[in-house]
């Protein structure tokens, strides 16, 4: 069985009290009493009533008061007047003062039940209707929370093309606060996303299409879509979306896959070069011009092998296929044989290779092939790029849980100019002392990535014609 | 064997020799290995060529001579450094009638010179060709005496 709704009866005579508390507790009601307006208001304060059967006539508060005290404290009341004023005029009278319904004494208990029953089934529409509004109330809050947290921007327009709603991110967007007289011009927003706004609004029936715009530093991309109410178009919702970070990954890959579209073609156009000059025979009568081209055919094929290996590595490195074995390694063994790794060369190029480490042990956590990355590659450089009877110096320190490692050239050096792009892909310092230089202009790219990924540091600090010192800082194990 | 690469060789040099004054070619090329091929390439054909491998040298020596055609690189210290060099020497009164021809490697298909091959960027930029490198000898040769006979 439902439940049935609590019932206050308020009525100054007792015997139409209790005739009706009887004939409604019959029926399974809840009922209370109250003898006059006072005291129904106390009860009427302290519980919920569905039904409220009202007797107008009353000595202090009378019925019409009690009426408009229940329309305006406890909306969840159906208030059902009793009354001997059995007149068309009372009965409009008390329907205008809030009252759902009008019960002329003297009445049967059937009269009573029947208008009880409408009064109750009132009360669940009430019920309902009250219900409704609340959830509204909170779905709206929920939506606009919704569309105030996003991530997108969003703006709602009207068929006037006026601004009606625009949430805390598209704000941001656009520089623009929105107030309630704000115009779509304002919004500065291009031809192209205006011209799909006036696309949706306009009901050509365009599929909604993106549209990628500029702002400021940002790169967005604006989505127009009608803004339905049932089947009618009522206004165009524009979705902004930032997709700045996006844009920049794919200006950077197409950037990269041009330099490094760019860093083949050039040695081998340098390569195919000299042989199209010996293949016309052109310098046939002279075999030691033809060999100094070979001599430099050569060294360029080696650095676009070299680069090539490089790239892949990169490529590997980047796809995460280069599985790393860490150990525990001791670093001034690790740079001894790096040394001796370049004796030959650095002897031919008449450098002084040098390893200073005051104290005994530089332990490091890392991958073997990570070091070799990192240190050759500085060591290297610091041969390339030294003078002749120079020196290159590798440094060990340690402090603080960490280990620092310089490698120090007495040679060409940098200006800061130089040294600003140092560690770009295929940045390579171009001057005559760097000219004759091979390189895939990677190297120091590579290092600076190495490096990070071992949780370590790199800098570097140089003076043009006294040299260059690279310091990497790596955690002690 | 292809002899007609020979052949031409030779009926380069007389033409050359005919002419009362060698023609002076400027090359600027940050490729030292580029450089050095075309300077000995085109000396042997019959011209006086100056080199600079890069930007600024090439804007210094032209301070002190003017040559009769420029070729230079397009991505030298940055990637549109030729452009800019391009510009600097179309500017100057001295030199704006001097025939530039620039030569690449960088791919046109990847949009990012993309301008070096548009028609009105390039007008703008007064590069009177753009060759791929590397440019074939004799197209490079073809190509400085059609812009020479202007």
């Amino acid at each position: 069985m439902e439940q049935r709704i609590r019932v206050i009866v308020i009525d100054d005579e007792e015997g139409m009290r209790e005739g009706m508390r009887r004939t409604l507790e019959k029926q399974g009601y809840p009922v209370d009493l109250a003898e006059d307006g006072e005291s129904a208001i106390r009860l009427l304060k302290a519980s919920a009533y569905g039904l409220a059967l009202v007797d107008l006539k009353m000595p202090g508060i009378d019925g019409f008061e009690v009426t408009r005290y229940i329309n305006e404290h406890a909306e969840g009341t159906v208030v059902v007047i009793v009354s001997a004023l059995a007149t068309v005029e009372a009965a409009v009278e008390v329907t205008r003062h809030g009252a759902f319904d009008f019960l002329a004494k003297p009445f049967t208990p059937k009269d009573l039940l029947r208008v009880v029953e409408r009064a109750v089934r009132q009360q669940a529409l009430l019920a309902d209707r009250q219900q409704f509004l609340t959830e509204l109330a909170s779905e709206r809050n929920l939506s606009r929370q919704l569309i105030n947290s996003m991530h997108e921007g969003v703006i709602v327009l009207n068929l006037h093309r006026a601004p009606v709603l625009m949430n805390p991110t598209a704000e941001g967007f656009l520089g623009v606060s929105y107030r309630e007289d704000l115009s779509l011009a304002e919004l500065t927003l291009s031809p192209d996303v205006l011209a799909a706004v006036e696309g949706v609004l306009g009901g050509a029936g365009e599929s909604p299409r993106t549209l990628r715009e500029r702002s400021g530093e940002r790169m967005l991309e604006f989505l127009a879509t009608p803004y339905l109410r049932g089947e009618e178009k009522v206004g165009a919702i524009l979705i902004l979306n930032d997709v700045t970070l996006e844009w920049q990954a794919e200006q950077e890959k197409s950037r990269f896959i041009a330099m490094v579209a760019h860093e083949l073609k050039s040695p081998l156009a340098a390569i195919l070069n000299y042989v199209n000059i010996i293949l016309t025979g052109m310098f046939d009568q002279q075999p030691e011009k033809i060999h100094e081209m070979m001599g430099r055919s050569k060294i360029r094929g080696e650095a676009l092998l070299d680069l090539i290996r490089d790239l892949l590595y990169l490529n590997q490195r980047e796809a995460g296929k280069i599985e790393k074995t860490l150990e525990r390694l001791e670093l001034k063994e690790v740079l001894t044989g790096q040394l001796e790794f370049f004796r030959v060369q650095a002897e031919r190029s008449k450098i002084n290779l040098r390893l200073e480490a005051d104290g005994a042990s530089y332990p490091v956590l890392a991958d073997r092939k990570d070091l070799d990355r990192i240190f050759m590659n500085l060591i290297s450089n610091g041969i390339k790029y030294n003078r002749e009877n120079g020196e290159l110096t590798v440094r060990l320190a340690a402090s603080d849980g960490t280990v620092r490692v310089e490698v120090s050239d007495t040679g060409i050096g940098m200006t800061p100019e130089d040294m600003k792009n140092l560690f770009q892909d295929f940045y390579r310092i171009k001057n005559p002392l760097t000219s004759g230089i091979p390189g895939t202009g990677l190297g120091l790219a590579t290092v600076k990535r190495v490096t990070a990924e071992c949780h370590g540091e790199l800098s570097v600090r140089s003076e043009p014609e006294l040299g260059t010192t690279f310091t990497v800082t790596l955690p002690r194990a | 064997m292809d002899t007609k690469g020979a052949n031409r060789v030779h009926s380069g040099l007389d033409r050359d020799v005919r002419r009362t004054e060698l023609p002076k070619v400027m090359i600027v090329d940050d490729d030292q290995d580029l450089l050095a091929g075309q300077k000995a390439f085109l000396e042997g054909r019959g011209y006086q060529v100056e080199t600079a491998s890069s930007s600024a040298e090439g804007l210094a020596k032209l301070q002190g001579f003017v040559p009769d055609i420029i070729l230079a690189d397009l991505m030298m210290e940055h990637y549109d450094t030729g452009f800019v060099f391009c510009k600097k020497v179309k500017d100057d009164p001295r030199l704006a009638a001097v025939p530039i021809i620039m030569q690449t490697s960088a791919p046109k298909e990847l949009g990012f010179t993309l301008d070096a091959y548009n028609e009105r960027a390039r007008k703008w930029m007064k590069v009177d060709e753009i060759l791929t490198k590397p440019v074939p000898l004799e197209d490079l040769v073809g190509k400085i005496e059609q812009h020479l006979a202007r």
